[in-house]
């Protein structure tokens, strides 16, 4: 870290370096203030502005926290999601981490063709997920119909706010796992050949290998997918709505936390401000557990220590 | 399981049970445009229906409104095609110069990179909407295409790439040799990132066809619709998913399920190609720590 010296900070080389890196920079800054920065500040913005059922809106730092906070549908959204996010994430990681190390032990055609299969069911997206899944959940139609009925015990829809955290956990491995099975095998080939091979040379067990030279090698990227599996879990969102479109009778319509959201920005009320309030409070929960993790991990060092 | 997997057979057990999980809803996908609705609803889920039944299925869907699938697999195209491009202009030489070059705001550049990866995209859609009708954009492409140029996982993948698998000494080799920075970017660091650009275009690829949200709240007229879209238009017209029969028109689940069969070929071939560039990519840039 010898570029954080003042001497070096101010030598001829370091400054038309710098400008280099504003200038490489300057395209990608000028997309995150349009698309990312100015909505972003504008959603933080309606946050503090108070919808009346009568008269002008009115500006207030607490009012709509305060009322997104004694929503009486905010505890049961947030359990509901808390229970998905521990079915979901620990299966998830645990099987994206041992199918990646397993493609990469022996680079086979069939560890190809599994690599490729697991990534299919991503590409099933919105209305197309939505026609799958109700039929992969009503055991009459459903392949699974057996496994379902000795579930439930019955020939109906197995989709319920109670089945819904182990449904959607189902989904989003489906439809998630595999993406991030291409990345993690992607940065584990990226690893170079030498360092494994030397590892060999000491003596090291394939298990050895993967305990201390690979997982080390790719601690970034777990850090990676924990951060941004965390994300998108806490704001599930299509995945509730496009099964309750299919049974709107079985699923609240408030299941998930950014649901409540789209309620409050799209319901009778039309309360944006609420909306932005609620989605803020998510997000400082996802920093909050980010910024854990970045520290945890040293994420954001330049080079790699 | 993890030290079962670590054996052969129980490597290939665990491929094989991946396989099953995953490819079963996408061979009950497949199989659904051989079948009649009925047949869908009361016969064996994994069978195959007829050769016949596709075409009267694929007839259906075709003619749906003279053809505007075609316009709408067109307008995919494209969309998706422009997005990328930029986004990946923007995204490759920002990812490198934070790995690679210290400047000011470099640490602020990568907080905000992540922190906007995290905010809900649902939140950022109204406020998005009311930008772009203040530019006069609502109802054209640019509604869609340019929110999506702004690509922060395209930047943090080469950021990481950078940082873990190009050696600073290749860099500072050619910087003593005279090359310049913006020809160090392009002739030693871009192919060196072959990997890393495979994935990220990928991953944009896949994000922009699949979009559905931006698009769905940006574009009213149904010619400038996606194939996501205009998915959701043909369900919503013909009330084929949620079980209503009041439509006259011949669009039922196994339409649907050819339509969505449709807009998922392209990332499934696409993925075939870049699973093969991936590895090609790996075997030349052999980095030398």
């Amino acid at each position: 870290m010898s570029g954080k010296s003042p001497a070096l900070r101010t030598s001829l080389p370091q400054r038309r370096l710098a400008r280099k890196g504003l200038l490489f920079t300057a395209p990608y800054v000028v997309l995150l203030l349009l698309f990312g920065i100015t909505p972003a500040a504008y959603g933080l913005y309606q946050a503090f502005i108070v919808t009346k059922i009568m008269g002008d809106p009115e500006f207030s730092l607490w009012q709509n926290f305060a009322d997104v906070l004694g929503d009486y549908r905010l505890g049961t959204s947030a359990a509901n999601v808390a229970l998905y996010m521990l079915t979901w994430l620990p299966a998830l990681l645990i099987l994206v981490f041992a199918l990646a190390l397993a493609m990469d032990a022996k680079r086979s055609k069939f560890a190809a063709l599994t690599r490729f299969l697991t990534y299919v069911p991503g590409a099933i997206t919105g209305s197309a997920a939505a026609l799958l899944w109700l039929f992969m959940f009503s055991p009459t139609v459903s392949p699974i119909g057996p496994a379902l009925r000795a579930l439930s015990g019955t020939d109906a829809t197995f989709v319920s706010d109670e089945t819904m955290p182990l449904i959607l956990a189902i989904m989003g491995i489906s439809a998630g796992a595999g993406g991030w099975v291409v990345i993690l095998f992607g940065a584990l080939t990226g690893i170079p050949s030498d360092l494994i091979e030397s590892a060999q040379l000491d003596g090291a067990t394939a298990w050895q290998t993967v305990w201390h030279v690979k997982l080390p090698m790719i601690r970034s990227y777990v850090a990676f997918v924990l951060i941004v599996s965390l994300a998108n879990g806490f704001q599930v969102f299509v995945e509730p709505t496009v099964i309750r479109a299919g049974a709107p009778a079985h699923i609240s319509q408030t299941w998930s936390v950014n649901q409540l959201a789209y309620v409050y920005a799209t319901g009778g009320q039309l309360n944006y401000g609420r909306a932005s309030a609620l989605s803020i409070l998510l997000l400082a929960v996802c920093i909050g557990l980010a910024v854990i993790i970045i520290k945890r991990t040293n994420f954001y060092s330049l080079e790699d220590n | 399981m993890l030290r079962l997997a670590g054996g052969k057979i129980g490597r290939n057990l665990f491929f094989v049970a991946t396989i099953v999980f995953f490819g079963l809803p996408v061979l009950w996908l497949l199989l659904a445009p051989t079948k009649s609705n009925y047949a869908l609803s009361y016969e064996n889920p994994m069978s195959f229906g007829s050769l016949a039944q596709f075409g009267d299925t694929w007839n259906n869907l075709v003619t749906y409104n003279d053809g505007i699938i075609w316009r709408w697999a067109l307008n995919s195209i494209w969309y998706t095609a422009v997005t990328v491009g930029v986004a990946l202009a923007a995204s490759l030489p920002a990812g490198y110069a934070m790995a690679k070059f210290r400047f000011r705001f470099r640490g602020t550049l990568l907080f905000l990179t992540l922190l906007l990866m995290l905010v809900p995209q649902a939140a950022l859609i109204l406020p998005m909407y009311l930008e772009m009708s203040t530019f006069h954009l609502i109802n054209t492409p640019w509604a869609v295409i340019l929110p999506l140029t702004f690509y922060p996982f395209g930047v943090y993948m080469t950021y990481l790439y950078a940082k873990a698998s190009v050696p600073s000494e290749i860099i500072e080799a050619a910087r003593i040799d005279g090359c310049g920075e913006f020809g160090i970017f392009r002739r030693v660091f871009l192919p060196l990132a072959r990997p890393v650009i495979v994935m990220i275009t990928f991953f944009g690829v896949v994000g922009t066809w699949n979009a559905f949200f931006l698009p769905f709240i940006m574009l009213t007229d149904d010619k400038l619709a996606t194939l996501q879209t205009g998915l959701q238009l043909l369900v919503a017209s013909t009330s084929a998913v949620s079980g209503g029969n009041q439509s006259t028109l011949p669009i039922h689940a196994p339409e649907v399920a050819l339509a969505s069969v449709i807009s998922i070929t392209p990332i499934v071939l696409m993925f075939l190609f870049a699973q093969k560039q991936l590895i090609a990519g790996q075997a030349q840039g052999a980095v030398k720590g």
